[in-house]
Formats: structure tokens, C-alpha cells, sequence
């Protein structure tokens, strides 16, 4: 299988996303490939403004990973994921489409022939390593008073139905136990984060973040893990503006990365707003 | 366009004549994560659809407000596809020319679209920046935000791009072309 890695724009910045990705593909001998020449999946945005532009984005992006050569693409964001998935759901029930798509990749010598799987990297990790990999690299068990609150966002299972429950999967919860992180269960995990509202409506978005803060510390969660990188800007900078103990937010493979017992170091665990020594047990 | 004109137009739209199967059960409203901000909820938004009070709809903040969580999509009982209507009505208000009464989502998109035209992927600082020269509080209350940011070497000041972004020209004639909102 040879994996086509799309960051997607918000990768880069990300609290220590890159950083503990790469740590994993290291660990783990995965071979991600970035794809190249990557664009933007256009996003909520520009399906919003005009669905042409939007889908001849995401077609350009097939295009180039199946140039190269890919099976699958692999996102590390829930926006890209759904973004992605929706244009080619659109292709597939009106193939003309495409038609159109390849009218404009022409003059880029771009052509769209097939349309390769959308995967999220925590499928990749969830279901495509071999146990015996991991137990290779586990290192003895690391004590860790970290509970852990698994939190999807809403572009994973959503429109879609086929990445376990809508409204209440566990592929991350699973899959964290499996390597034996104490995992929380809660009602949050896939309420809204406030998406790229929250840039022009911060206030109005504030009350989004404090629930889900609220219910991960009532269900004595004392970290979340997200997938997605605007979650996690929006949960971890989005609690500067609330009154409640700072919770802090990491990503999944973060929080992977500790329980395999890879160095914080190398997990860019030093990026996050909300810093991880802030882990405190008082309940609310 | 007057309002008969604009509702035929709507129901045209791929799942457009979906919103006629509505029960009004207020499921969709319900899950709303915003629906409190808006003009009107989800359910009301399509009552007045089928009333044909068109030019009501498309002025209001209602889809300008949707996150797209999909969380209205996946419960709605009638299995009506909530959330790509509300992409088709913000395209058919962005094609009207008709913005609502605050711009500050169609302000951020089109933003976002046009760097995403020009360069083929998108700087956040860009984003921010641009967009915070029409609405400056929203950029300087993140202003302490992008100090953190910095320290924590988040914050690429370098405008990212493909390549070489002449190549995606086409997105330009795509742009000015629209296939009707499928
Ligand atoms: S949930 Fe569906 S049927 Fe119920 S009011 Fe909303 S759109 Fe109509
Ligand atoms: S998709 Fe939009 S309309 Fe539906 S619940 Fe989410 S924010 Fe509300």
C-alpha cells in the first residue's frame, strides 16, 4: 500500500502535530509520502462560495496522487477528510463532472482518472500496523496518570455513518486502550468545536468550548485527545477565554507517541497553549 | 430575481426539492450547535423556503452561521441532506449578490477562497491579516493569541503556495464559470 500523505495548510503550524506524526512514521517504519505539489482541499470555504472551484481543488489533488503513484490518500485533518470525501461523493453520483474537472487540469497536463480512498490517519494507525509492530517498539510500561478523553470533532464519522456511530465512535478509545492508555468515556466527543467561526465570533463560540471542556472534567478526563488540527487550536486557545482550570489538549498521536514511550521532546508536546504540566486532578 | 423566480431556482438544485418531504419536527433545530445566533433555525429556514420568501432567506445570517457539523444531516428523520442546503442557499446568496446584514463569515470565506485561487493554499497569518483589514477587533482581539503563537514557533509568516501557482490559472475560469450547485 503506498500511502499519499496530504497535510492539508493547518498541518505545519499545528501544536506539535508534525513533530509527533513524523515520531510515529519513524517508530513504526510507516511509509507516509507526502504528495507533491499538494494544494488546499479548499475547505469549508470554498464550497461555500462556489462548488466548481471547489471541486476541480479537490480533483487536482486525486490527480497528483494518483500520478505519483498512490493508493490511498491520508489526511491528518478532519476538514480535508470530509472536504475530500464530499467532492468525490459528488463525482461519483454525477460523473459528468469529472468531465468538466479534466477540462481545466488539462492546461496542467493534470488528468483525473480514478478517484483513490480518503483515509484519516487514526485509520491508519487504528487498523493497518500489525501487533506485533507496536509490541516491538512498546517500551515497558510507563507509568502515566493521564485520562485521556477521546474528542473527534464533528468531520470524521459525519455526514458519512461508515467510521463507527455519528455521534458516538470509539476507534480512538479502542485503539488507545489496546496500548494501554486509561481512557475516559464522555458525551462530548463529537459536539462541535466552533470550526473557523471562531475567528469572526469568538464569544459566540466560546460557550461550544466550554462544554466540552466542562463534560470531559465532570467524567474526570484530564487531557483530550483531538484529530483534527483545528479542534485542537480551538479547544486548547479557545479556553483562554473561560474561567475553568486549563485542560490540556494534545494530539492523538501525541499522546500515541507517550504511551509507545517516545520522548516528549520529539513529540513537540511543548507547543501547546495549554501546557501539559497544568494536569491536575481537582474535579469540578 | 423576485422570489418565485429564485425558489424555482432553489428547487432546481440537486437536493433542493428535498426540503418539501420536511415535517417540521425541529430535529435539525435542535442539534443545532448555533442556531441560537441565527435569524432563523434550520426548521424555520425551510418553512419559509416553501413559502417562497426567498429574498427573507438568502438575507439571513442562517447558513452564514453553519459550521457544517453535519450533526442536523445525520438525525434529520426525512433523511434531508440539511447541511448541503445550506451550501447551496450561501452559493445562491454569494450569485444574488445579496449578503446578510452582518459580512463577517462571507468576509472570511471569500477571503480564504481568493488566496486559495491565487496561490493554491492558504497562510493562516494571511488569512487573518486580510481578513482583519475589514474587521480589525476580530484580528487585534487575537492579537495576545498570535504573541503566544510566535513563541511557540506556530505562526508561518511566509505565504505558503504550490509550486508555481500560475499553473492553477484555471481556477480562475472555473471560478467565473460555476456549474449550477449541484
Ligand atoms: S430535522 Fe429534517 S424533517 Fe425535521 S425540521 Fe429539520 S429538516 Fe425538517
Ligand atoms: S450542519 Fe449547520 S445547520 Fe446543521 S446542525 Fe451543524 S451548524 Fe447547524
Amino acid at each position: 500500500m503506498r500511502y499519499g500523505f496530504f497535510p492539508g495548510c493547518a498541518y505545519k503550524t499545528a501544536a506539535g502535530y508534525r513533530e509527533s506524526v513524523e515520531a510515529l512514521n519513524r517508530a513504526l517504519a510507516i511509509q507516509l509520502v507526502e504528495i507533491p505539489d499538494w494544494n488546499c482541499c479548499g475547505a469549508t470555504a470554498v464550497f461555500s462560495i462556489n462548488s466548481s472551484v471547489a471541486l476541480v481543488l479537490s480533483g487536482r489533488l486525486l490527480a497528483l496522487a494518483d500520478l505519483h503513484g498512490f493508493d490511498e490518500i491520508i489526511t491528518v485533518c478532519n476538514a480535508c477528510y470530509t472536504t475530500l470525501r464530499k467532492a468525490i461523493h459528488m463525482m461519483e453520483h454525477h460523473p459528468e463532472l469529472i468531465t468538466e474537472i479534466n477540462k481545466h487540469l488539462k492546461t496542467e497536463t493534470l488528468q483525473l482518472k480514478r478517484l483513490l480512498p480518503v483515509r484519516h490517519y487514526l485509520d491508519v494507525l487504528a487498523n493497518d500496523i500489525p501487533e506485533m509492530r507496536w509490541r516491538k517498539v512498546k517500551q515497558s510500561k510507563s507509568d502515566s496518570d493521564l485520562r485521556v478523553a477521546a474528542y473527534y470533532g464533528c468531520q470524521l464519522t459525519r455526514p458519512w455513518k461508515d467510521q463507527g456511530q455519528p455521534e458516538r465512535p470509539d476507534v480512538l478509545e479502542q485503539f488507545l486502550e489496546r496500548l494501554g492508555v486509561t481512557v475516559i468515556e464522555h458525551s462530548a466527543k463529537t459536539l462541535c468545536c466552533g470550526a473557523s467561526h471562531m475567528i469572526p465570533y469568538a464569544k459566540d463560540c466560546a460557550p461550544l468550548v466550554s462544554r466540552i471542556i466542562r463534560e470531559v472534567r465532570k467524567k474526570n478526563g484530564n487531557i483530550i485527545a483531538t484529530i483534527c488540527p483545528m479542534c485542537q487550536f480551538n479547544l486548547d486557545a479557545g479556553q483562554g477565554r473561560l474561567n475553568i482550570p486549563g485542560t490540556p489538549i494534545a494530539f492523538f498521536t501525541q499522546i500515541v507517541g507517550l504511551a509507545l514511550g517516545i520522548d516528549s521532546k520529539d513529540l513537540g508536546i511543548d507547543k501547546l497553549l495549554v501546557p501539559m504540566y497544568k494536569i491536575s486532578d481537582n474535579k469540578e | 430575481m423576485d422570489d418565485r423566480r429564485l425558489q424555482l431556482k432553489f428547487y432546481e438544485t440537486h437536493d433542493g426539492k428535498d426540503v418539501l418531504k420536511c415535517i417540521q419536527c425541529g430535529t435539525c433545530s435542535g442539534s443545532c450547535p448555533l442556531s441560537d445566533k441565527m435569524d432563523y433555525a434550520p426548521r424555520e429556514l425551510f418553512a419559509l423556503i416553501r413559502d417562497g420568501e426567498m429574498e427573507a432567506v438568502l438575507r439571513s445570517n442562517t447558513q452564514w452561521y453553519c459550521v457544517s457539523c453535519y450533526q442536523c444531516m445525520v438525525r434529520c428523520p426525512q433523511e434531508i441532506p440539511v447541511t448541503d442546503l445550506m451550501y447551496i442557499l450561501k452559493q445562491m446568496a454569494i450569485e444574488q449578490g445579496i449578503s446578510p446584514k452582518t459580512a463577517k463569515m462571507p468576509d472570511l470565506y471569500m477571503t480564504f477562497y481568493r488566496e486559495v485561487l491565487k496561490k493554491g493554499r492558504l497562510t493562516e497569518a494571511m488569512l487573518m491579516i486580510r481578513y482583519g483589514m475589514k474587521h480589525p477587533t476580530d484580528t487585534l482581539s487575537n492579537a495576545f493569541l498570535a504573541v503566544k503563537l510566535l513563541k511557540r514557533r506556530r505562526l508561518e509568516i511566509i505565504p505558503q503556495s504550490i509550486k508555481e501557482p500560475k499553473r492553477i490559472s484555471y481556477l480562475k475560469s472555473a471560478d467565473s464559470e460555476r456549474t449550477e450547485t449541484k
